[in-house]
């Protein structure tokens, strides 16, 4: 991948991420909140946002959206890496997605 | 209170979105101020059939069992997620709660064993503290328990599944293997 390249995949990425939240926290925005993992203050900040805006924020060298699994549980559980009692995938899954639906911590304004 | 033509036109959309995930009507008479007349006509012309009659069956025990307790942890923790981050009225978090976790479980191919009126006989026995969240001392996650678990020892159904857990070959289930 060229750095041409990585510049473009980038600004796809954030694009595409933009305006799908957008799409979320205009047509639902607590079911959004539960699904882009965010706080009420970014999102009224991201649904305010003109298509202008959303294609200038989007170009730059960094990706725009976070990764939401910064915990070793959930992570293998997601990925069924560890050898446990359970080894189900869409077991695993479901415990996954409960611990999940747990963090609202992260979506709460600081 | 003067009757509002707005606020009457809310709870009949509300009614409607209710019945239309399959609620009994012992839901609709809590969650709305319509008569019971008017309900049952509302039901008829929604669903297309009468109502199912009697009381609501399930007790508190339901949840506590191995499969149901995962189904309703995930539904609460769903429910409490929407309800921290955004003001909602209570059934409105109840309906769209219900839906992520319908989602939810649908994309771990597994059937949905909870239905809206278990969803909202759950928060009901939470709000009158004859159940309550208790976190596992492994993984973290928060389960739907007794109130007076001991927080200290307990452990989750997925941490530590029951010896016969997970056997049953019932299609839809939650599987071990």
């Amino acid at each position: 991948m060229t750095n041409e390249q990585i510049l473009s995949e980038i600004r796809e990425a954030n694009l595409t991420y933009l305006m799908l939240a957008q799409n979320l926290i205009r047509s639902d925005r607590a079911e959004a909140l539960f699904r882009l993992g965010m706080s009420e203050e970014s999102a009224d900040l991201i649904a305010n946002l003109s298509p202008a805006q959303i294609l200038k924020i989007a170009s730059g060298n960094m990706l725009l959206c976070r990764f939401r699994v910064d915990d070793d549980i959930v992570w293998n559980l997601l990925t069924n890496h560890t050898t446990r009692k359970v080894d189900n995938d869409a077991t695993t899954r479901l415990h996954a997605s409960i611990l999940m639906a747990g963090r609202y911590r992260e979506a709460m304004p600081s | 209170m003067a009757k509002s033509v707005l606020n009457e036109s809310r709870q009949i959309a509300r009614a409607v979105s209710l019945i239309n995930l399959g609620a009994r009507l012992q839901v609709l008479e809590s969650e709305t101020d319509l008569s019971y007349e008017r309900l049952l006509r509302l039901y008829k012309e929604v669903a297309g059939k009468s109502p199912s009659k009697g009381q609501l069956p399930f007790s508190t025990d339901w949840f506590l069992t191995w499969q149901p307790n995962i189904h309703a942890s995930l539904f609460l923790n769903t429910y409490e997620y929407l309800g921290k981050v955004s003001a909602l009225e209570d059934i409105d978090a109840i309906m769209k709660a219900f839906k992520l976790y319908c989602e939810q479980i649908a994309s771990c191919d597994v059937e949905p064993l909870l239905s809206i009126t278990r969803a909202w006989r759950l928060v009901k026995f939470i709000d009158n503290n004859m159940l309550t969240m208790t976190r596992c001392s492994k993984c973290g996650g928060h389960f739907v328990t007794e109130p007076y678990e001991n927080a200290r020892h307990f452990v989750c159904g997925l941490c530590e599944p029951p010896a016969r857990a997970g056997k049953s070959a019932a299609a839809g289930g939650i599987l071990l293997h």
